[in-house]
């Protein structure tokens, strides 16, 4: 598979990403790494992670979630994971699995009010 | 190569007369009560050959074989059709509830027809004018049979459907009560079916539209079974993942009782007596305050 | 006359997990299965797909449409030559929400789909065939 890198945009005190692919193993450790490297870089308060356009999350992608989650939060970097499918959402809702240790909102705009409402100030 | 030589002419329907029919009529159903059982089991091993028989077992095959062949050669007899009728009418019930299919009905039927032919063949091809006129008398009867029976499922099935289309509309009234809330007043008995088409509109009204708050009146539901309570409490948590909070309001003592017995866990679901407190919720929930002025 | 249509896929590596849940999403979409539906069948695939590469090395995945009586349906049914599953039972407890673990890919994939049947054998393999109805 070739090396694609998912791009992680800047918005204010925020980080907003929004992966396109469906995250495999390499992309999905790429990710991880590129996500944290860019919290400790910017020293964000938040992070938007925009699934919208997964159409399949299965417990190998619940767990990418959780982790990128958890290691966000012990660098202080709170994650809304926004934009999850109908589908998804029942599917997740199904299997018994839950999005520990992040929140979740319907979309970009309303990821970003949640974040600015639980700030760290 | 077919050689086109002078025949017999082929006798056209109306060549025959009334009478000739009647007669002829009841001379065919006696023949055909007479030789009841080879012809039947000639029947039954036809469709077998050709996988009508499937699903079912050998006394079922049996019982309603039987019943069919006498319904046919009734009507032949007798002219009149009520008895297909009637039988049609309740195969038709029976089939879309249990195993039968329509394609296996009427196949069947088709196959009956072909049987009674070559028998009718065999009895009357030496005399090819009679032939002609037994034939005439049967065909129509045979088709009409056939039709009675198409038209009892096709009427059968269509108000199955008319039916199921009447619950699913009365079913899932969303209203917007304003922007971003809407309210689901249930009535009536939700069973899997309902629910998984509530559950279905919900989560495509979520994902269409902006909505925060829905309010769901359970107060107007009669009864309901577990696995619609589970799927419904699903739905509900599916629903706040993508970011709208659905409560529930108007559980009735008894509903929470019922609920409790089977299990289902309610520790997680926003819950609210009536329909006004669960709109009072709403609002605060999307930083509103209603003032009077 | 309808085809006996089996679609049949190696799964080796973390692309073939993908290709695998994209063909079956697209046979579920044909046989006329609804997104939520679709949804499901190809999450379950994801899962049983993962584990037969992880936990085996490689697998099989053969799906097929069923027709019985005309009741139709899919079926899907994972392959492996791999070490067998130890114990079942805990396995098939499964746990939930951090996510990982055989035990999270089979008792999500049996909630996902109707029919679920699972054979392993030790130092033999696992053979796991699932069926959702329409």
């Amino acid at each position: 598979m070739e090396n694609v890198s998912i791009p992680i945009l800047k918005s204010g005190n925020y980080l907003i990403t929004s992966p396109q692919v469906a995250l495999h193993d390499k992309l999905a450790v790429q990710f991880k790494k590129d996500i944290l490297g860019r919290i400790v870089e910017t020293k964000a308060e938040g992070l938007v992670l925009d699934i919208s356009a997964i159409d399949v999350v299965d417990s190998f992608m619940v767990r990418q979630i959780g982790e990128i989650g958890t290691a966000a939060s012990i660098m202080g970097t709170q994650v809304v994971v926004v934009g999850l499918r109908s589908t998804v959402a029942m599917t997740l809702v199904e299997m018994g699995f839950l999005l520990r240790g992040v929140q979740t909102a319907r979309d970009l705009e309303k990821g970003l009010e949640v974040l600015q409402k639980t700030g760290r100030r | 190569m077919l050689k086109k030589e002078t025949q017999e002419p082929i006798l056209e329907s109306s060549d025959v007369s009334e009478e000739n029919i009647q007669e002829l009529a009841v001379e065919l159903s006696t023949l055909l009560e007479e030789n009841a059982n080879e012809i039947r089991s000639h029947w039954v091993k036809e469709m077998r050959r050709s996988g009508v028989l499937a699903s079912l077992s050998a006394k079922e095959i049996e019982e309603q074989s039987r019943a069919i062949y006498d319904t046919c050669i009734l009507c032949l007899k007798t002219g009149s059709y009520q008895g297909a009728e009637n039988y049609a009418s309740s195969m038709a019930k029976k089939a879309i509830l249990e195993t039968m299919t329509v394609d296996q009905i009427i196949s069947g039927l088709l196959i009956l027809r072909d049987v009674y032919g070559r028998f009718i063949f065999q009895w009357y091809h030496k005399n090819p004018a009679k032939y002609a006129e037994v034939v005439h008398t049967y065909e129509p009867v045979a088709r009409r049979i056939l039709n009675i029976v198409a038209l009892a499922f096709v009427t059968e099935r269509e108000s199955v459907i008319k039916q199921q289309e009447a619950v699913m509309r009365l079913s899932t009234p969303l209203v917007e009560v304003w922007e971003g809330t809407i309210m689901i007043p249930l009535i009536g008995i939700l069973d899997s079916a309902r629910a998984k088409q509530l559950t279905e509109a919900v989560l495509e009204q979520i994902a269409k539209t902006k909505i925060d708050v829905i309010v769901m009146d359970v107060s107007g539901i009669a009864a309901i079974d577990t696995k619609a309570a589970s799927h419904i409490l699903r739905t509900m948590q599916a629903a706040k993942l993508m970011g709208t909070e659905i409560i529930m309001t108007g559980i009735r003592p008894d509903v929470a009782t019922t609920l409790v017995t089977l299990g289902i866990d309610l520790s997680n679901v926003v819950t609210r007596g009536t329909m006004r407190e669960g709109l009072e919720f709403a609002y605060s929930k999307q930083g509103w305050k209603v003032t009077k002025d | 006359m309808e085809q006996e249509l089996i679609e049949i896929l190696e799964i080796k590596s973390e692309a073939d997990i993908i290709e695998a849940r994209v063909r079956a999403k697209a046979i579920a979409e044909a046989l006329g299965f609804n997104y939520m539906d679709q949804t499901r069948i190809a999450t379950a695939v994801s899962e049983l797909a993962r584990n037969a590469c992880q936990y085996a090395g490689k697998g099989k995945m053969t799906i097929k449409p069923l027709n019985k009586q005309g009741k139709k349906g899919m079926e899907i049914v994972f392959e492996d030559h791999g070490p067998g599953i130890e114990n079942l039972d805990r396995a098939m407890k499964g746990g939930y929400s951090t996510g990982g673990g055989l035990g999270m890919g089979l008792s999500g994939s049996k909630k996902l789909m109707d029919e679920f049947d699972i054979k392993t054998k030790s130092n033999e393999g696992t053979s796991i065939t699932v069926r959702k109805w329409l």
